[in-house]
């Protein structure tokens, strides 16, 4: 275990009571508790609140652009497999505006992990709905209500062979901690969906909502997370009960290996001579 | 006189117009020939009308030109499309099955597959495709066997069956040329004292990519980019290359900023639409000071616009893509020679001044392969211009300093953080709302291209460099007006070319200088408004007296410009 303070960032600014800060003291604990030091850690992050996270953090930061983590941390991970990279996301932001790149992720199985800060709204521009906000609820932006039905992504990425797959809550900060360690230590694409109350923009989705409803899955009598078909039932489950916790388990071979190119190293440490001579062979 | 041929070989898409002219092309080069060999085609797979130009001489060729000489037709449209360009000593070869209708008092040669292939079924396209680079090289009066080892090296690996029709095919229309009369012969040729080498533009810079170390390249397919994506593919086991085909070209973008961040030497590119996908991406790697080399390969637009051919109608894009201002490069080469060069030299440029760099070509550059002397790839240095080693203090990414290029290093390699944003920020790359900070970062970044202009030159004076009539051309122009500049000289009118191959940040001083005494200044460029010239005008108030445009889709060729010329000269 390191000293959790190695991790301080700079003064946060999100709003009081923000469903963030569990987030964060849970995810420096985590990388407290698998000893990695800062200099060992890249997040990366898009826009949304939840892209100030790594600013919060003392770590190697990227903080890119609104929906684009996951290419950013793929290049960083095909760069140097020797950094744990961790793609720090909001629903808008990975599941609206980087979509593609979330359906090319779960078929690449780059070995990183995705975590999506999933607070059912949009809240840097102040309330208007976000991919997974409920149909039916009144919005700045929606005043009628919600037409299209949310985006039911953990079922997604267990549809499409997701090598890890897990949601987390705010109101349970020990549970996610665990989720956390798990995440950043399993080999392959780990998405995890953490469910994070707006305690500005969103007055539905509130902490008690969330409280009332989460429960961890692996209190289910013998669920096992391999079982490709139970998996999928509890990944669409949502509303009166929401399970949390490690929801599919489905390893599988990692990008990384498939490079011939990494064999020798990470990119990064090689030193690469080419010689014009050897280059120009075909052309003679 | 010197020999200068042109040899057109055309027909639909999927006939084997590529099978005739690869062999043929690089044969003729192995004989001592310089070869110039381009394509055009359609944006198709099966039918429609393509054809490859294959021009030799026994000089130095820069340029595609426009006549035939020898018009190869492997279907009717072909003859119909392109015997009025036929020269007084043109000459047909033709499939005999697919061409019905010859047109008079041109001599001939039809190739029927059952005599090339006797007692061969079904494989009539093998036959006509040997038997016709078979025939040429009997009208050209030179030896077969160097094609012949060729057709061995080509088809090697689809059997020993194939290789043999291949021979036999080519055999057969190579004794039928030979009967024949022919008004060309390339005796006169002399046989290179050393090896040349046939190359493309793309081929070129993708060997400029690895000899210049690149680690990692990301792409979306698009033509032309994709031959340059390919190239590099093809080789990336050998040098160790990451190659990852992404899912847009956003990814593409971005997952190469992430690699550099990181530490690889790594280059997107796309053409196009791709690139308005990318432009958001651009922005980031200009605020975040990621090295990044970027490859457009223009088509004319907008939007899809003509896919398959050839535009310089990028360059105002590529100078403004992206929100407010940012330093950025711009580097376009002429020739596949320059296209090495530039490619090696716009990674460390990337690495140098921490910026993306734009490597503007287009379907012409992409396509076309020159003949050229491997002294013309020399080694390249490769130049990291990273920071290594302990630091003394805190490591800020993006520290104040003179020359606007703040120390790099990279993530993992110590216990620096490396901190990059994209939001407005402080040294240490955290985002920041204080506006004093943002004037100061903003005057930072721009600070790079007052020393980058320093380094900037890349200009080629061809002709004679006093004449008082100027053409002044960028990117792969350069051939076709560098032989329009000797074409007249030869009917008295001297001209002086000037090339341009770095154009941002521009080089105005030494633009001015090699301007110098101008008294008729042309500027030539494949788009429709003279984007050059409109550079030239911001840049060093100087601004063209004529423009000679083209913007069909089509290569500007000698003959083209020498016409357009004589209207305004």
């Amino acid at each position: 275990m390191l000293p959790i303070e190695l991790y301080e960032g700079i003064e946060s600014a999100w709003c009081p009571g923000c469903g963030n800060f569990p987030l964060l003291k849970a995810f420096k604990q985590a990388l407290a508790e698998l000893e990695l030091r800062p200099q060992d850690v890249l997040v990366v992050s898009g826009i949304g609140q939840s892209g100030k996270f790594p600013h919060y953090l003392s770590c190697n930061t990227f903080n890119g652009i609104h929906g684009r983590t996951l290419p950013v941390g793929t290049g960083a991970r095909l760069a140097n497999p020797e950094l744990k990279v961790v793609c720090v996301a909001g629903d808008g932001d990975c599941y609206g505006e980087g979509g593609n790149h979330l359906l090319a992720a779960l078929r690449r199985n780059v070995d990183l992990a995705l975590v999506v800060h999933n607070n059912q709204i949009y809240a840097l521009t102040k309330g208007q709905a976000s991919p997974t906000t409920d149909a039916g609820q009144k919005t700045t932006l929606q005043p009628q209500g919600v037409y299209y039905q949310p985006l039911a992504a953990l079922a997604l990425a267990v549809s499409q062979g997701c090598s890890w797959v897990a949601r987390g809550s705010a109101t349970d900060p020990e549970h996610l901690q665990e989720l956390y360690k798990q995440a950043i230590a399993h080999k392959g694409f780990a998405l995890l969906e953490v469910l994070q109350p707006c305690v500005t923009f969103n007055r539905v989705n509130t902490y008690q909502w969330y409280r009332q409803r989460v429960y961890r899955v692996e209190e289910t009598p013998d669920y096992d997370p391999e079982n490709e078909l139970w998996a999928y039932r509890k990944a669409k489950e949502w509303g009166e009960r929401i399970p949390t916790g490690v929801i599919y388990r489905h390893p599988r071979p990692v990008l990384e290996e498939a490079h011939p190119a990494l064999a020798a190293g990470p990119l990064v440490r090689q030193q690469p001579a080419r010689p014009v001579a050897q280059l120009l062979a075909d052309f003679f | 006189m010197t020999i200068d041929l042109n040899i057109l070989i055309g027909g639909a898409a999927g006939q084997g117009v590529h099978s005739i002219t690869g062999p043929l092309a690089k044969s003729l080069m192995r004989q001592g020939c310089w070869v110039l060999s381009s394509q055009s085609y359609e944006s198709r797979i099966r039918g429609g009308h393509l054809f490859n130009k294959v021009r030799l001489s026994g000089q130095r060729l820069v340029s595609s030109r426009e006549g035939v000489d020898i018009l190869v037709a492997l279907n009717q449209e072909t003859v119909t499309l392109h015997q009025g360009e036929l020269s007084s000593q043109g000459f047909l070869i033709y499939d005999a099955s697919e061409v019905k209708e010859i047109p008079g008092g041109i001599p001939s040669l039809g190739l029927k597959h059952e005599d090339l292939l006797p007692g061969v079924k079904g494989k009539a396209e093998i036959a006509v495709n040997a038997g016709a680079c078979g025939a040429i090289l009997g009208l050209l009066r030179t030896p077969l066997a160097p094609v012949l080892s060729l057709l061995k090296e080509t088809f090697g690996d689809k059997g020993p069956e194939v290789v043999d029709w291949n021979i036999t095919a080519a055999t057969r229309g190579y004794e039928q040329a030979q009967g024949m009369d022919s008004k060309f012969s390339l005796a006169r040729i002399t046989p290179s004292p050393e090896p040349r080498l046939l190359i493309s533009g793309h081929e070129a810079m993708a060997l400029g990519a690895l000899a210049g170390g690149l680690q990692l390249i990301s792409g979306y397919p698009m033509t032309p980019w994709t031959s340059l994506l390919n190239a590099v593919a093809q080789r990336a086991g050998l040098y160790n290359v990451v190659v990852e085909q992404a899912e847009d070209e956003i990814a593409a973008i971005n997952l190469a900023i992430g690699a550099s961040y990181t530490g690889a030497r790594s280059m997107t590119g796309t053409s196009g639409g791709g690139f308005c996908l990318m432009t958001e991406a651009l922005g980031l790697a200009g605020i975040s000071e990621t090295p990044l080399v970027i490859v457009v390969s223009m088509r004319p637009g907008p939007s899809t616009g003509l896919p398959t051919r050839t535009s310089q109608g990028d360059l105002g894009f590529v100078l403004y893509a992206g929100q407010d201002d940012f330093p950025r490069a711009v580097l376009a080469p002429g020739t596949p020679a320059q296209g090495f060069a530039l490619t090696a030299r716009a990674l460390n440029l990337a690495d140098r001044y921490q910026l993306p760099v734009f490597l503007l070509t287009d379907q012409y550059f992409a396509d076309t392969q020159f003949t050229h002397l491997p002294g013309e790839f020399p080694e390249v240095e490769v130049d990291r211009a990273l920071t290594i080693g302990p630091s003394s203090g805190t490591y800020e990414r993006y520290a104040y300093t003179g020359n606007g290029v703040s120390p790099r290093r990279l993530p993992g390699f110590g216990p620096e953080l490396v901190v990059a944003d994209s939001d407005e920020h402080t040294p240490d790359g955290h985002l920041t709302e204080d506006l004093q900070v943002r004037i100061k970062m903003h005057d930072k970044r721009l600070r790079k291209l007052q020393t980058m202009v320093q380094e900037m030159g890349g200009i080629t004076v061809a002709g004679d460099p006093d004449a008082p009539l100027v053409l002044l051309c960028w990117g792969s122009s350069l051939g076709p007006v560098q032989e329009a500049a000797a074409r007249l000289a030869v009917e008295k009118t001297p001209a002086r070319m000037v090339h341009l191959s770095e154009l941002w940040p521009f080089p105005a001083a030494t633009v001015a200088a090699a301007l110098n005494g101008a008294k008729k200044l042309v500027v030539l460029e494949m788009n429709a408004t003279g984007q050059l010239n409109r550079l030239l005008r911001q840049e060093t108030g100087l601004k063209a007296d004529h423009l000679v445009l083209k913007y069909d889709g089509l290569p500007f060729t000698p003959e083209y410009i020498v016409r357009n010329l004589s209207k305004v000269a």
